[in-house]
């Protein structure tokens, strides 16, 4: 929910934080992770009930666990303004990764699986964030989730055994590979909102890695 | 230490030759690496890592018998040998049946079991073979394969090639292409599994394995090709079994297990290479050089340790000096008049796959295909098929005609009928509807009366037909985008159900309901949204959709509400139409939620397959009422419409040879009275060919061969059939019957060339 409130505390716990060594999650320690909104109306429930029959559609068979990248190719990547109802995301050319998780997750649930939503920080370049800044403040849109060389992202994790998961990343429209070795696009952080008890207490397993659930991972 | 490197091809399918040079030179920077080639158009011979270049003739034009010495030779004076072509290692494997200290390649025996598509040697490994065929099936059961398999299949070559044959025309295309290519039937079709690609490459040296490692494609040529890969250890749970299979195969040489990981983590082995890969040096990069290791393993002398220099590893386009004494052949001139040069294979692989096979046909056995009934390519025919057509005098009949197959029609429709019966239930009824298009016949329209049928129509042409062959207008079911054509012929009374084909159609349909339209089911074709469909009102965008919610209001509330999809299980495969069945009652339900309106009449079905649908297990037309009971509890009758599934069978097409030409190499061109006027499903589907004997009188099904049937029209692509063998004996005027011309064949034939 990118809410101008949002920006605020981001703000306030980034010079909380000063003292401490800083790490890129902490800009967003306290950030919550993207929701679409309903107008509890027909605009929106048809909207869900489209993706959601879309999404099954789509599948043409395939394993449930497939990606839903028809959502990619119908929705580009790029700014969008916050708060946003089913209806408007649905009807739009462009969503941006929060929108696009919620989407997926969404389209998860539906089909029966476990997803959690799922933050990550990404690092690319100044170079790239510069391009970012220029094209989400032509479309008068927050750039809370740009910070230097790092960026602020949304995926959903999939629960694919009792507690391993794989890391979607909607907008690419790919999964996040575990192996982690950093540079331009490479992970640094990773929250994931499930249960405490994910993996018996271990957390969730991403390839090689334990992920504690609720916590900001640092790879 | 002298090592001879083969495999130098370097185009966008690249052979090892290059990779393993480059890998070796690191692990052996005073080794004398000599490539060898069988062409001097491979660019892998300028490659400056090599030390010396031993160029043989291209295979087609080599005296085999003579280079075998001199590689003898190399081989005993302590050179090594490690071969990065899969025919040249076939062949050194026949050259050495008991290998030498020199050659690290695999043995005969090895190569065996490794044969693709089984590739017998899988065994123990954490990996599923894709189902498959050998394309010497009858072309019933190939394309029967297809459509089990939705037509995502891969018709592949006995070592190389591949063609996705999404269509039967694109199938036969392509099975005339490989078979010329590699002289040989012995093909294979294999289902298609979608996933991720990814390799193990190992080494080993008389069955001990000397190293191995992973490697996940992370960049795809066009053709699918690695460009870029990362590398890591194989997972122990697979290196155990691999170590045992090396051993049992007393494995020597390079190795790579090429694998798809399908969504569910499940891999999929499809095939087992007896060389390095293309990617050798990129797993030298991340720290795994197995070229070093398999030198070192065989002769002893230690390697330079591979250093890890990245986990991941890329290709980039290099331009290289052209070496002095092997300047640049000049480009073939292009086939007047074609497009392109038309230069594969330049060392001539082709002709020594040829060669080899000559020498071992056993090489090209497709290891594990079913034996059965359908070998020799005949096609299994029903028995009703053989009665029935023997109840016709074929001396006498006037060809081209259309036989209608009595017994065998009566019997479709009886049994469907029981079938509808028993899958209904106390709340659901099942019935089944004619589709009236498929065959406008009369007695196939009374049989669909007689047991019970709706009449399923797309125009007030076909309902008066119905109604005049005695159905009640309260068993005509109306739909299609035309079905109000032409005007005036709209029955008076109260038809069963009308689907609406568009929103402006629906809103036709508000507007006749109010005048004189009598419907006791009005209700909406739903257009696949995944399947690209002409019919039917789009779900393609919340936009569309939401139009179909606000028009689905509009619909008279005296009229019970229904929903009406169809999609040809044939041109979409079994299991997605299965699939398809499930999307489809999922947007139902969605449809209900937003309307309010509750479904109560639910009519699918379309252009099946007669063999999926009378064959199909039972248990899977149950499950799928239930399926319908809980998503959808207002539904009080199912139509089901097999579309062609009762037409195709019921009626047989016959013609006679007018002439036949023999010519090289025992091709055969027969002229017959029959074309594709009359058959005009011939580039969709097969059909099973009968041929009266002369003699006998006893008809005989046609197998595989080299006889094309050619039509008789003045139209170069009126072929009715291709590669088919014609009993001995046969002769002009003798009478040939294609079977399954019930259906499409039947109806849309059209008056050609008669004057
Ligand atoms: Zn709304």
């Amino acid at each position: 929910m990118y809410l101008a409130e949002a920006d605020k505390e981001i703000g306030a716990v980034a010079q909380d934080k000063a003292a401490a060594k800083p790490r890129p999650s902490d800009r967003w320690q306290d950030f919550p992770y993207s929701i679409l909104s309903h107008h509890g109306r027909a605009c929106c429930e048809v909207a869900r009930e489209w993706v959601l029959a879309m999404d099954f559609a789509q599948l043409n068979g395939a394993d449930r666990l497939s990606g839903p990248r028809w959502l990619r190719q119908k929705y580009e990547w790029g700014p969008s303004p916050w708060p946003m109802h089913w209806c408007e995301a649905v009807t739009r050319k462009t969503i941006d990764c929060g929108a696009h998780a919620a989407l997926a997750h969404a389209a998860f649930g539906a089909r029966g699986l476990t997803a959690y939503p799922t933050q990550l920080v990404q690092v690319y370049s100044e170079d790239a964030t510069e391009q970012w800044r220029g094209k989400w403040a032509r479309d008068d849109v927050s750039c809370h989730w740009l910070d230097g060389a790092h960026i602020y992202h949304e995926a959903t994790a999939l629960l694919v055994g009792d507690d391993e998961v794989k890391i979607w990343d909607a907008s690419a429209g790919s999964w996040i590979p575990p192996r982690q070795a950093g540079g331009y696009g490479s992970l640094a952080a990773i929250r994931i909102f499930a249960p405490e008890s994910s993996g018996g207490g271990d957390g969730l397993r991403w390839g090689e890695r334990r992920l504690k659930p609720n916590l900001w991972n640092q790879i | 230490m002298k090592i001879y490197i083969s495999g130098l091809y370097c185009g966008g399918n690249p052979q090892p030759g290059v990779g393993i040079a480059r890998s070796l030179r690191e692990g052996y920077p005073e080794a004398t690496l000599i490539g060898v080639e069988y062409s001097n158009r491979v660019s892998g011979i300028h490659w400056q890592g090599l030390d010396d270049l031993w160029i043989q003739r291209p295979w087609n034009e080599l005296d085999l018998e003579s280079y075998a010495g001199k590689v003898r030779r190399v081989l005993d004076e302590g050179g090594l040998w490690i071969s990065g072509s899969d025919l040249e290692a076939m062949w050194l494997a026949s050259l050495f049946p008991g290998g030498h200290a020199g050659l690290l390649a695999p043995p005969p025996d090895a190569l065996k079991r490794i044969a693709k598509p089984a590739v017998p040697a899988h065994a123990g490994l954490p990996v599923r073979i894709p189902t498959y065929v050998a394309t010497d099936l009858p072309d019933w059961d190939l394309h029967a394969f297809c459509r089990a398999n939705d037509w995502r299949v891969w018709l592949k070559g006995p070592y190389y090639d591949a063609a996705r044959t999404p269509t039967w025309d694109s199938f036969v295309a392509a099975r005339n292409a490989l078979t010329k290519v590699w002289s040989t039937e012995r093909l294979f079709l294999q289902a298609h599994v979608s996933g991720y690609e990814e390799s193990v490459m190992l080494c080993a040296y008389r069955g001990e394995l000397l190293g191995c490692v992973s490697m996940r494609k992370r960049d795809i040529t066009p053709e699918g090709k690695t460009w870029a890969g990362d590398v890591s250890p194989v997972d122990p749970a697979f290196e155990a079994p691999l170590r045992r299979i090396v051993r049992e195969l007393n494995w020597t040489g390079g190795g790579e297990l090429e694998m798809v990981r399908d969504p569910g983590g499940q891999l999929w082995l499809l095939e087992v290479n007896p060389r390095f890969p293309a990617w050798v040096h990129g797993a030298t990069i991340g720290g795994y050089n197995l070229p070093a290791l398999l030198v070192q393993g065989a002769s002893g002398a230690r390697a330079v340790k591979a250093e890890a220099r990245a986990a991941e590893f890329t290709r980039v386009v290099l331009e290289v000096p052209v070496r002095d004494d092997y300047p640049l052949p000049p480009l073939p001139e292009p086939f007047a008049g074609a497009v392109g040069h038309s230069m594969k294979h330049p060392s001539g692989l082709t002709s020594l796959a040829q060669r080899l096979h000559k020498s071992n046909p056993e090489l090209l056995e497709i290891v594990g295909e079913p034996a059965g009934p359908a070998a020799g390519g005949k096609p299994a025919v029903p028995d009703t098929f053989i009665a029935d057509i023997a109840a016709y005098d074929l001396e006498t009949v006037q060809t081209p005609r259309f036989l209608y197959l009595e017994s065998t029609a009566s019997g479709l429709f009886k049994r469907a009928a029981e079938r509808s019966r028993r899958l209904g239930t106390d709340e659901v009824q099942v019935v089944s509807g004619y589709s009236i298009k498929t065959n406008p016949d009369e007695r196939l329209i009374r049989l669909a009366l007689e047991n019970g049928f709706y009449a399923e129509c797309i125009s007030l042409l076909e309902a008066q037909k119905a109604l005049q062959i005695g159905f009640r207008p309260d068993q005509v079911i109306l739909n299609g985008p035309a079905k109000w054509w032409p005007e005036g012929l709209m029955p008076k009374e109260r038809l069963h159900a009308v689907f609406c084909d568009s929103v402006a159609d629906l809103d036709r349909c508000v507007a006749m309901a109010a005048g004189d339209l009598a419907s006791r089911h009005v209700g909406i074709r739903l257009r696949t949204p995944n399947v690209v469909s002409r019919f039917g009102i789009p779900l393609d965008s919340p936009q569309t959709f939401s139009k179909l919610v606000e028009a689905v209001g509009r619909l008279p509330d005296e009229a019970a509400f229904g929903v009406h999809f169809h999609m040809a299980s044939s041109n979409i495969g079994v299991a997605q139409w299965w699939h398809l069945f499930e999307s489809m009652l999922k947007w139902c339900r969605s449809i209900e939620r937003l309307t309010g309106r509750t479904i109560e009449i639910l009519d699918m079905g379309g252009g099946w397959f007669p063999d999926d649908w009378h064959a199909e297990d039972e248990s899977r037309f149950s499950r799928a009422v239930e399926t319908v009971k809980a998503l959808l509890p207002a539904v009080r009758q199912i139509v089901s419409e097999p579309g062609k599934a009762m037409a195709q069978p019921s009626m047989a097409l016959a013609m006679r040879i007018l002439e036949i030409q023999e010519h090289e190499e025992d091709h055969v061109e027969a002229v017959v009275d029959g074309s594709i006027a009359e058959l005009p499903m011939y580039a969709f589907q097969p059909h099973r060919i009968l041929r009266q004997c002369g003699e006998t009188g006893a008809l005989q099904p046609l197998g595989r061969g080299k006889t094309h049937l050619m039509g008789r029209l003045c139209m170069e692509h009126d072929i009715v059939a291709s590669n088919v063998a014609l009993p001995e004996g046969t002769r002009a005027g003798d009478v040939l019957i294609f079977c399954d011309a019930g259906g499409y064949d039947r109806s849309m034939s059209y008056v050609f060339g008669r004057g």
